[in-house]
């Protein structure tokens, strides 16, 4: 899967995240994070991030990520929304998604 | 048997509460795809609700997704997500009769083979929001093996039937509730009343708790989580309630123990549906 | 239940009644009405209008909420609600400007600061990397040199002065960096100004002409300058603009110097260039300074090129006047585009 547009998903509010995707016009996967509990569990976020990415098997695509102390359920959920919406399809292939 | 006093709605695609619900322990948490979430965020809230409802802290709440009605163009994709997500039970808006169910039993079994999820697994229940609703209750409440629960949804229906709610016993919602709760019965499935919106009148609240509780209705649908402990409290049954249970299920322990054929208390004969409700009694009481 | 809440979202254009709440909200905040919110997003609760944010384009505008009801929820949704909104409008760079005082609102909402004019205003984007990534592609541009050119043209249309302009900037810089405005607010594409330029300066060798962008007089960095009354001026925020320049375009690209022509007509660009001198050279800024230099515009039978004219000229389809004004492929672009009325014979 590629990202062929902008898009966004989520949300500023608590426990939730917000996440951007766009075209990466050299071809490669850029995930930047910002979070308030970046110390604590930045690497558990990109981790999830990068995991989701790659069962969606997304190839390229810029990520930014605004995060507001979300589970790793809401991470998944709107990294996953996003991405769909940024590949302008909707059909899902639901093995690829837990 | 499945205590079902409080069904929390939790919005599909709110993340603070999504994460937090199952903290106040309702006996059934009902993730909303339809009303609470917004055309164009429905494919996200999809999303949401998938991975949440495989997230182990509910894994011990009876689990309800509400999807989008049969005459939408959502409801097939929120049936995936709720399914392969697995959800308990599937809650369809705005029944209008049986035949919408078995549409629905069709789509559901189809999803469950394709994801390996044994064929029946995934149960129904019907929400009635209209007159048709209303007068088709009997039937949708036995339309399918998979239905569970039948609930009334008290605003739509009133706008429906052109009036809306007044306080004190209110009539307008008499009828529906009756038809709801006749239909559950004859169909042997649970009955839930109406949301009460008014989240700070919790006299109001109780009130009508105890209109549903002295009607028969198993439980209610709720909006906040602080009205699952008001709800709770009141459904617990009084202490003389509780005894009198006691001494039915020490009643039928004996005459089961003594290989009799007939229960008798007091010189009164006890029949098995008695004897439920007695052990409904202890049930609620336990859950205190 | 109201899917989305007590959001909602109205046109300024189409007068709604809720104008006047508004301004209220707004001047209790002590913000005014901005002209060119195309859209805002109003909280309404216990029927009042409690919180409000606007959306103009790419920037968003006039964002208030009422004292009562200033819990971090509601901000938190409202600034979801806008940039939902913006991201259904095709929008999904924004741009925004707080008061010194209220960054701290607005990271909440995912912005990050750009550039500041002290104690003033501060412009904020909604990434916390694309400034940098922006700069990051200019610098592969780079080029060697101690005196680096750049000039930033509308070119609306490209016409001999703007020739002029490039020309005697190239000829005493090593190299010169040529910007065009991107936002499709004049009376030329943005697509069009572009090849008309670059099939203008096509002779000279030593330029490279870059595509504009949201940092360079675009809609979020210097909204007066697209504004329909060009009478208001004292509000435009060529600061915002020119810091930019100053802080990230120049550095990376090397720019030592500033080139401008002399502007006899249009207010907003007069102004504009007066603030150069100010904001480029001589404000305190962690910046080097840039030189402007102001190149006398070129003239034909004494009167000034001015593109002004040139569309002056248009209106009344008088080509060859405008031959004089404009080199050969500006010229077959307009008589294309713009064909004098014909008469036929019956």
């Amino acid at each position: 899967m590629k990202v062929t547009k902008e898009a966004v998903a989520g949300t500023l509010e608590s426990s939730d995240l917000l996440v951007k995707v766009a075209p990466s016009d050299k071809g490669t996967r850029d995930i930047v994070i910002r979070s308030e509990v970046i110390k604590q569990f930045g690497k558990q976020i990109r981790h999830v991030v990068t995991d989701t990415l790659d069962k969606l098997s997304v190839s390229g695509g810029s990520i930014v990520i605004e995060d507001k102390g979300a589970l790793d359920c809401v991470i998944r959920a709107r990294v996953q929304a996003a991405v769909l919406r940024g590949c302008g399809s909707q059909d899902l292939d639901w093995g690829s998604l837990s | 048997m499945k205590l079902r006093r409080s069904m929390l709605f939790v919005p599909g695609d709110n993340a603070g509460m999504l994460s937090t619900s199952f903290v106040y322990k309702p006996d059934a948490v009902m993730f909303d795809l339809e009303d609470a979430v917004a055309t164009r965020e429905k494919d996200s809230a999809r999303l949401m609700v998938y991975q949440a409802l495989q997230h182990p802290a509910y894994r011990d709440i009876e689990t309800v997704v509400r999807i989008n009605g049969v005459n939408t163009e959502f409801w097939q994709k929120d049936l995936e997500a709720a399914i392969r997500g697995g959800v308990d039970v599937v809650r369809l808006p705005k029944t209008e009769n049986a035949q919408e169910i078995h549409e629905l039993e069709e789509h559901v079994a189809k999803i469950e083979k394709a994801c390996g999820r044994p064929v029946g697994d995934t149960k129904l229940m019907a929400a009635i929001e209209s007159a048709s609703g209303v007068v088709n209750a009997v039937s949708i409440a036995s339309a399918s093996p998979r239905m569970t629960a039948i609930a009334i949804a008290g605003f739509d229906y009133l706008v429906d039937m052109h009036t809306r709610r007044s306080d004190g016993w209110e009539p307008e919602l008499f009828y529906a509730r009756a038809a709801v709760l006749h239909a559950a019965r004859a169909a042997h499935i649970d009955a839930f009343d109406v949301v009460y919106g008014n989240v700070s009148d919790d006299e109001g609240f109780l009130r009508e708790v105890r209109i549903a509780k002295n009607l028969g209705f198993n439980g209610k649908s709720l909006i906040h989580p602080k009205q699952i402990d008001l709800l709770h409290r009141a459904y617990l049954p009084t202490a003389e309630e509780v005894n009198h249970a006691k001494r039915v299920i020490a009643a039928a322990e004996e005459a089961h123990s003594k290989g009799l054929g007939v229960v008798s208390l007091d010189g009164k004969m006890v029949d098995p549906p008695v004897i439920e409700e007695a052990e409904m009694t202890l049930q609620l009481a336990a859950a205190a | 239940m109201n899917a989305t809440g007590d959001f909602y979202t109205v046109q300024p254009k189409g007068a709604p009644p809720e104008m006047e709440a508004i301004r209220g909200l707004l001047a209790a905040n002590d913000l005014e009405l901005d002209s060119q919110v195309e859209v805002f997003v109003l909280r309404r609760q216990q029927g009042r209008i409690v919180a409000c944010a606007g959306l103009d384009h790419y920037t968003i505008k006039c964002v208030a909420v009422a004292d009562d009801f200033r819990g971090e929820a509601l901000s938190l949704r409202l600034g979801s609600e806008v940039i939902n909104l913006a991201a259904a409008r095709g929008q999904f760079h924004l741009f925004l400007y707080s008061a010194p005082h209220n960054l701290p609102f607005f990271r909440g909402w995912g912005f990050y600061p750009v550039v500041e004019v002290p104690e003033r205003v501060v412009l904020m984007e909604n990434s916390p990397v694309a400034i940098e990534r922006y700069c990051g592609s200019l610098r592969e541009r780079r080029r060697p040199g101690t005196n680096i050119g750049g000039i930033v043209l509308n070119a609306n249309p490209f016409t001999l002065g703007h020739r002029h302009l490039v020309e005697q900037a190239a000829r005493v810089c090593d190299w010169l960096h040529v910007f065009v405005v991107k936002e499709d607010a004049s009376m030329f594409s943005y697509v069009d100004r572009f090849s008309l330029v670059a099939a203008g300066v096509k002779h000279i060798h030593n330029l490279t002409l870059h595509p504009g962008s949201a940092y360079i007089i675009s809609r979020a960095t210097f909204p007066g300058y697209f504004l329909k009354e060009k009478a208001v001026i004292d509000h435009s925020w060529a600061a915002i603009d020119l810091l930019l320049f100053r802080e990230y375009i120049a550095p990376a690209l090397g720019i030592t110097h500033r080139y401008v022509g002399t502007e006899p007509f249009d207010p907003v660009t007069k102004n504009y260039n007066a603030e150069m001198q100010h904001w480029l050279r001589h404000a305190a800024s962690p910046a080097p300074p840039i030189t402007v230099v102001e190149i006398p515009r070129a003239f034909i039978g004494g009167v000034p090129i001015s593109a002004t004219e040139v569309r002056r000229l248009l209106a009344q389809r008088d080509f060859e006047r405008i031959a004089a004004l404009v080199p050969a492929t500006t010229l077959q672009l307009l008589e294309t585009k713009f064909p004098a009325a014909v008469t036929t014979v019956q």
